[in-house]
């Protein structure tokens, strides 16, 4: 049933992009506006381990997702807009109907602007894109960093945001963002499936401020930057054993990326690394939950011509990086390769190949879970993605 | 080695021709409503990749080209990006709501007479082609 919600978003947007699936562009009196949309249909097989609550030892095509967007840009500096997404992950997503973001954003001049409204969140330099499958080499973005599963704690704020472009002239230019706000309740993402077997949350949600920085150096195609998130999460619910009421609050949590990229003539290049800070109390059990994650990629890509681009990357994520990183239970490593085909310009196909070493541990609640790997987890995961896009 | 070397000259003339044959030059076009004689190359850039909305108090839209060598010459030359490039740029935008797409349209005609015809607008068209009713900006 929950496939019926995505498959109603692909015949929305479907049916808003006839024919020549050029994006809709039309005006409300003077103001233009324009729709947009998108759906991806992956498929994926493993030969141990189920993945990201997929039943990929079996073969999997629960991996789609969509979206659709309205936009109006009321005048040169002030434009709104809003768009809805869903997904089914395995268990995750279920098809649900989301804001993904709406806001509206004025712009003073180059150097600062402000968006008020749920706003996707700057981290990284994918963060706030990596539910947009064709804009991306890969059918599966490294997970070290960019967890499926785990999409709701980072994706977006409802909040504000204050950004701008600042030209250093001939030293090139810095990006800026700033925000504030509030981290939206993801009762249908990876960390209430992952601790479901311990509490059943009512809300998890809470304050969040960041800021992203990046520099364009005069280098052409050269950037780095780097990204903080610092949250105070309250999450409330009862425990499954007992009914016993839950409560967990942020003592420490925060997110610190850095991250380079080089992109030139069809080559690019991209190096990212996040660490983790996380303390939690958990209230009623006078215990603190002490995490430091550590993890990093770096990819490659090349395109060949306008149909096919090729890449990979290597991606290392662990968990507790003050025990041994080697136990299979404290690192996630994955080992890529990837084939993308454009058949056309609104038209992707993928096809990704995984190696992966190691499962992480049970409260690392990031692409094995022990609810659906029900026989143990096997210490090596091999994986083939298939993907496929449409967008206008 | 005549034989050889004769080739190597033909050859060489060869690619040295197919290369001269594809630059093509390329002209940046306003609307007359745009108050500006000229743009500085970075003003230019700016105005092309949505992080400017106007040059010298007038409100400006960017027209592109969809295909051709003057769309070619213009990615490369001013604003560092190929096609593929520019196009997953501004779907980054779209889908995050920071911006719309920009107006991209098949022909040097079509550019033309759309920045002809539009206010504010700024496009850009092979230095040969005909833009009537449109001006040429200078770029610095």
């Amino acid at each position: 049933m929950r496939s019926i919600g995505v498959w109603t978003t692909a015949a929305l947007v479907l049916g808003m992009a006839p024919g020549t699936a050029h994006a809709q562009q039309f005006s409300l009196g003077n103001v233009p506006m324009q729709v947009h949309g998108f759906v991806s249909q992956g498929f994926a097989k493993s030969n141990e381990n189920n993945f990201l609550t997929m039943k990929t030892r079996d073969g999997s095509g629960a991996l789609t997702d969509g979206g659709a967007n309205l936009s109006a840009q009321f005048t040169p500096k002030f434009r709104a807009g809003a768009q809805v997404y869903l997904r089914n992950v395995g268990d995750l997503g279920n098809g649900r109907f989301e804001l993904d973001w709406g806001y509206a954003d004025y712009r003073f001049t180059e150097w600062i602007g402000v968006r008020g409204g749920k706003v996707k969140t700057s981290l990284g330099l994918y963060n706030d894109v990596q539910d947009i499958d064709f804009l991306h080499t890969w059918a599966l973005l490294p997970q070290s960093l960019y967890p499926v599963d785990l999409r709701g704690s980072t994706i977006g704020h409802i909040g504000a945001d204050v950004y701008g472009i600042v030209s250093l002239r001939r030293a090139g230019e810095l990006s800026y963002t700033a925000f504030v706000g509030k981290r939206p309740e993801d009762p249908e993402g990876g960390y209430a499936y992952g601790l479901s077997t311990f509490n059943r949350y009512d809300s998890y949600a809470g304050k969040q401020q960041g800021a992203d920085l990046h520099w364009s150096t005069p280098l052409e195609g050269f950037l780095v930057g780097g990204s903080f998130l610092n949250q105070q999460i309250v999450g409330t619910g009862r425990r499954v054993s007992n009914g016993a009421p839950h409560r967990e609050e942020s003592k420490k949590d925060q997110t610190m990326q850095f991250y380079g990229q080089y992109a030139r003539k069809g080559f690019k290049a991209d190096v990212e690394t996040r660490r983790y800070i996380r303390q939690q109390s958990l209230v009623f059990l006078n215990r603190m939950i002490n995490s430091d994650t550590h993890g990093w990629y770096v990819s490659a890509a090349q395109r060949l011509n306008k149909y096919l681009e090729v890449g990979g990357y290597v991606s290392r994520y662990v968990h507790n990086s003050r025990l041994d990183h080697s136990l299979p239970n404290n690192h996630i490593y994955d080992n890529v390769l990837t084939t993308r085909v454009d058949l056309s310009r609104y038209f992707v196909v993928k096809v990704e190949g995984h190696f992966m070493d190691g499962y992480g541990a049970q409260d690392s609640i990031r692409g094995f879970y022990s609810q659906n790997n029900t026989g143990g987890l096997k210490p090596k995961t091999k994986m083939l993605v298939l993907r496929t896009g449409f967008n206008f | 080695m005549r034989p050889i070397g004769g080739l190597m000259m033909v050859l060489g003339l060869a690619v040295g021709a197919t290369v001269h044959a594809a630059v093509t030059d390329v002209k940046v076009i306003a609307n007359p409503s745009v108050a500006a004689s000229s743009i500085s190359a970075a003003e230019l850039k700016d105005v092309f990749l949505a992080v400017r909305t106007s040059v010298k108090g007038t409100a400006v839209e960017p027209v592109l080209g969809r295909n051709g060598p003057a769309h070619e010459a213009f990615l490369k030359e001013y604003l560092g990006k190929s096609d593929v490039a520019l196009t997953t740029y501004f779907r980054s935008l779209v889908f995050t709501g920071k911006a719309s797409m920009p107006k991209a349209l098949d022909s040097d005609a079509d550019v033309a007479a759309y920045v002809a015809k539009t206010k504010g607008a700024i496009g850009y068209v092979s230095s040969s082609a005909a833009a009537p009713g449109t001006k040429t900006l200078e770029v610095k």
